[in-house]
């Protein structure tokens, strides 16, 4: 049971992190589009911005490799 | 680094103007700077109307000279400079030539435009005589008849199914309706109804949006079968035209081309010299004419000048104390080693005049957290071969020749990495080669790789702090002793945090809490009371390069499970396609992720703490060539 419980935490800490950022890029990437359409001198703001929200899953994935390292300690 | 400028004042007799701005044109060093607030009895000069209109007769010219290159296909040749310089009756002759030889490209152009649109067009009608040759050719049977000629998209069997409908609602049983698929997947349609239900059968086709083909006039209109005929003869004399018009394109270009190239140099240099006229000042008798040029090129300046006026025209240097840095335009320098990362920071505004250029470190660290992130001996060596193509298909100096160079140097990192981690291909090296990481394999180790990151973000933080104090400590002297106090604090918090996992000497504890104790409210005082605020999120930036982590085992770990898919799959054969595929798969995003994580980590966190964006693009006054227009 503690097991399941250690996997589950690891699950939720990368999988809720990864919703929020494909939520977030889902908003990002037509805005961005559309701007980069008009002015495409945005290019290195466009890939700024579609990297910022990532930031969220990898410290998840983080998180879930530490959770998972005590899990097994 | 960026190169040191100097604002150079050049003052001489007011009727030599002329000429020293074609020295300086020749010279082609000096960024010619706006002219400052006008004194008593100095004025800039304006130019006459008969200049405005010269101005406005050349840029028409070149635009005819532009267009004719371009439909010639000559834009990308080699560069060329005016030389000698040309005359008034030079550019008149440049003007006619462009104007004559664009018009006749122009109508090469919708020749070869109508050719290609009658080719398309045969072809189409070829197809639909094909799938109703029997048919059609028995249309004299049916004189009393109308035969439509309609093409489908592929796909839109539906539209055929309510075409259908339509017309058995409307007229009965007075059609016929044959349909064909078309090897381009449209699918053809002929209908032929009774004479007088044709206004009907017109009014359903516009209403269903359908693409109808009447046979053209210039075929002779009416029946399919009369004027196919017609049109296959004409398809074979296409090429022969389509050549011809080709031909006549080459002929040109081969007669004019070479004097076109010349012809749009000359126009460029004199419109340049008269949109720079302008920028100089005048008195009754003399000129000033400032700018900024490269300091290590003002005796070159001064030597041209003293050769072609002799002591009529004098070169004085504007003390540093009476010019703002931030007006300077800026130019980078670097080893030829470096030179290609320049267009990374080419992507952001270029870095104030005064502040530092951070090339040189992002070569460094752009391809050493690329390969840590890719870190394999396969990957490597491919990127190694795709940098090589790029490489000898690019021209030297452009944008792709540097990004091949900044491939090859990621590829050296990504092998170095590799053989690191004991990587080819994932685990394949280590089950076929017996190749063993020399660091630690990614696959398990994962604490000693998140450290390895988070440790190279830390110094690589550490490092824009200090460039930072380094940038402001001349002219901002406050906002330096910030960022030294962040850069202490930063390095207090890591000792801190080291010597209580007993990394470190637990006795540095005691000093690192002083240091931070004293710190803090140096920091408020210079940085106000954000600069806690600012603090915290730099221990984020340094945890945010565990993405290197996060990212170098995704990429490990999509390697091994290709790997595995050759045992996985029941077919050995069928394994190895799917793994080579996923392997490839894997690889694309290893160019494309990691590049773009590494870009991220350069502008967000390590260029926040130090690079001043804003500077002036250097742009020389002098001749014209095709680098200068990109």
């Amino acid at each position: 049971m503690e097991a399941f419980g250690v996997v589950l935490a690891a699950a939720l800490s990368v999988g809720l992190p990864a919703l929020a950022t494909a939520w977030a890029q889902s908003r990002i990437g037509p805005a961005i589009a559309a701007s980069m359409a008009e002015k495409p001198e945005l290019t290195t703001t466009a890939i700024l911005m579609i990297a910022i929200p990532e930031t969220m899953v990898i410290l998840g994935f983080v998180v879930a490799v530490l959770i998972l390292f005590r899990g097994a300690a | 680094m960026i190169i040191e400028m100097a604002r150079l004042r050049i003052f001489g007799p007011r009727d030599r103007l002329g000429d020293v701005f074609d020295v300086l044109q020749d010279l082609g060093v000096m960024h010619l700077a706006e002219p400052g607030a006008p004194a008593p009895g100095v004025s800039s000069v304006e130019l006459t109307t008969a200049q405005r209109r010269e101005q406005r007769q050349l840029r028409r010219a070149l635009d005819h000279v532009d267009r004719a290159l371009a439909g010639l296909g000559l834009r990308a040749g080699p560069a060329v400079r005016a030389a000698p310089r040309g005359t008034r009756s030079d550019f008149a002759r440049w003007a006619r030539l462009g104007w004559r030889v664009r018009r006749a490209v122009d109508r090469l152009a919708a020749r070869e435009a109508a050719l290609q649109e009658e080719r398309a067009l045969i072809l189409k009608y070829q197809q639909f005589f094909g799938a109703f040759r029997a048919l059609l050719e028995s249309q004299s049977r049916w004189p009393s008849a109308t035969a439509y000629h309609v093409l489908l998209r592929s796909g839109e069997t539906e539209a055929l199914i309510r075409l259908r409908g339509s017309l058995r609602e409307l007229i009965g049983d007075a059609f016929e309706l044959y349909s064909q698929p078309l090897p381009s997947g449209e699918i053809a349609l002929l209908i032929v109804v009774a004479a007088p239900a044709a206004p009907q059968v017109e009014r359903i086709l516009a209403q269903a949006r359908v693409q109808e083909i009447p046979v053209p006039v210039s075929y002779g209109g009416g029946a399919l079968t009369e004027a196919i005929p017609r049109m296959l003869a004409r398809l074979s004399d296409l090429p022969t035209e389509l050549d011809a018009v080709r031909r006549e394109r080459a002929r040109l270009g081969q007669e004019h081309g070479a004097e076109l190239r010349r012809g749009r140099a000359g126009l460029a240099d004199r419109l340049a010299e008269l949109d720079a006229l302008p920028l100089s000042s005048v008195t009754a008798r003399a000129f000033v004419i400032e700018g900024w040029a490269p300091a290590r090129t003002r005796p070159t300046i001064e030597q041209r000048l003293a050769a072609g006026f002799g002591d009529a025209v004098v070169v004085t240097e504007v003390g540093k104390e009476d010019w703002a840095s931030e007006d300077a335009p800026v130019v980078l320098s670097n080893p030829r080693l470096f030179r290609p990362f320049e267009l990374l920071i080419r992507l952001l505004p270029l870095p104030r005049y005064g502040t530092i250029d951070p090339t040189p470190f992002v070569a460094v660290f752009f391809p050493a957290f690329f390969g840590l992130m890719v870190g394999d001996i396969g990957y490597g060596l491919l990127l190694g071969v795709l940098a090589l193509v790029l490489r000898r298909r690019s021209r030297p100096g452009s944008t792709l020749r540097s990004a091949a160079e900044i491939a090859g140097a990621c590829a050296v990192f990504t092998v170095l990495a590799g053989a690191l981690f004991g990587e080819l291909f994932g685990d394949l090296g280590r089950r076929w080669l017996g190749l063993h990481p020399i660091a630690f394999n990614r696959e398990e180790a994962l604490i000693p790789f998140l450290i390895l990151a988070v440790s190279l973000g830390a110094v690589h933080v550490v490092l824009g702090l200090a460039l930072g104090v380094a940038a402001n400590i001349r002219h901002h002297p406050r906002h330096a002793l910030g960022r030294g106090m962040s850069l202490a604090m930063l390095i207090a918090i890591i000792c801190a945090l080291l010597a209580t996992v007993h990394v470190l000497p637990d006795a540095l504890v005691t000093p690192a809490v002083i240091v931070l104790l004293v710190a803090f409210p140096v920091l408020i005082f210079a940085e106000g009371v954000v600069a806690p605020i600012e603090l915290l999120s730099m221990v984020g930036n340094v945890l945010s390069y565990a993405r290197i982590m996060a990212l170098g085992v995704a990429s490990v770990m999509l390697a091994v499970v290709a790997n595995r898919m050759v045992g996985a799959i029941g077919s050995v054969a069928v394994g190895v396609v799917f793994a080579l595929l996923f392997h490839l798969v894997n690889f694309a995003i290893a160019l494309f992720s990691p590049t773009i994580h590494a870009l991220r980590l350069h502008y967000v966190e390590f260029f926040g703490k130090f690079y001043s964006p804003g500077g002036v693009r250097y742009q020389p006054f002098g001749h014209w060539t095709r680098e200068a227009t990109r």
